[in-house]
């Protein structure tokens, strides 16, 4: 395994090490650091994925990051997705400027992923009911909304933290 | 049933889900742990009890908030209610943003600055500090690709310290989250 999911990935993907003095300031929230690692695993590496597969979660992670021009956690994601094995399907899900065709199910769950990752302000009810339409069950559901708002989170910690690395 | 609410208010609201909450008496021992349930303790929210349905990640997630919102030193609490509801307000959170507002002027006494955030959202003309704040929150929001140096300096200018600003994104990333759940899991309604 090349990606560690047990390394904290935002020191990683920020290139904190122990010499950075953002990572001494991170480290003085050592509980919050540490949540934020466990709720990476239990959103990438669950004991029980259910409907959404190892490789799947990745996938998204990476077309989400690509949304918001994340650079480093994009690449972070699309190196996890190939880890875990990719396929041109996992390919276009990755990728934020695809809308696979012929697949309602899957387009559904993409359109949600933009829209909550992008414009969240613009969700509505339709939106929840749409998911159930294609099949989706409850925990179907609270699954993805939890991947879509873990990665933005992240997304956001990450901007943040870079700014104080930077400036 | 009520209507539902669609604008920002601050009345007390309650949050009605579109999907189904797990049931306590039939929920599996992860989820009850998830849950913090104990036998003095078995309110839980419709909100956490939906969350439930996928419970590795709630488990790790009710700390993470807490210490975010909560720990000692760095931030004012009410700093970080300020980052909460700039979130809010950028992604139309209204039951989020009800009642951090709330918490705030419950915190800070300081009814005024909200009653602001309430009146002008984000064109809200606020003293210094709390404008640095609010508008560093709904920057960092809105474009988590292109934050404003600018706005990141004001920052520093009001007189904050590294450990500050790391609470304060923290603040307003967090909300990032439970406004993803919150805004499209359910609605809410005025309280009967």
């Amino acid at each position: 395994m090349t990606v560690s999911t047990k390394v904290d990935v935002i020191d990683a993907v920020l290139g904190l090490d122990s010499s950075s003095p953002v990572h001494a300031l991170r480290e003085r929230r050592a509980k919050l650091k540490h949540f934020t690692q466990t709720s990476y695993e239990a959103a990438f590496t669950p004991s029980d994925p259910g409907n959404f597969s190892f490789a799947m979660r990745a996938a998204l992670a990476a077309r989400m990051a690509g949304l918001w021009r994340s650079a480093e956690l994009q690449a972070h994601y699309k190196e996890l997705l190939e880890e875990r094995g990719s396929t041109p399907g996992l390919q276009a899900i990755a990728d934020p400027g695809v809308v696979p065709e012929g697949d309602e199910r899957l387009a559904t769950i993409l359109a949600h992923v933009d829209l909550v990752t992008l414009k969240p302000r613009e969700a509505t009810r339709a939106n929840i009911e749409a998911l159930y339409a294609v099949g989706l069950d409850d925990r179907d559901i609270v699954t993805l909304a939890g991947l879509i708002a873990f990665v933005n989170y992240q997304v956001l910690v990450v901007a943040g933290v870079k700014m104080l690395r930077d400036n | 049933m009520s209507e539902a609410v669609h604008e920002f208010t601050l009345e007390p609201l309650d949050w009605q889900p579109y999907v189904r909450p797990v049931k306590l008496d039939e929920a599996t021992t992860e989820q009850l742990e998830a849950l913090k349930v104990t036998p003095s303790n078995t309110k839980v929210s419709n909100y956490v009890l939906v969350l439930a349905n996928e419970a590795e990640m709630l488990a790790e997630r009710t700390p993470l908030f807490n210490d975010i919102m909560y720990s000692e030193g760095g931030l004012s609490r009410g700093g970080r209610e300020i980052g909460a509801l700039a979130a809010s307000f950028v992604n139309r959170c209204i039951y989020c943003a009800s009642v951090h507002a709330n918490r705030y002027i419950q915190l800070e006494k300081r009814p005024e600055v909200v009653d602001e955030i309430y009146r002008r959202g984000l064109d809200a003309d606020l003293p210094d500090f709390e404008q640095a704040l609010f508008n560093f929150g709904a920057d960092l929001t809105a474009h988590p690709d292109n934050v404003g140096v600018y706005q990141f300096y004001h920052l520093r200018e009001i007189g904050l310290d590294d450990l500050e600003i790391l609470d304060l994104i923290h603040s307003i990333a967090i909300f990032g989250w439970a406004n993803r759940l919150m805004h499209t899991l359910g609605e809410p309604h005025l309280k009967a």
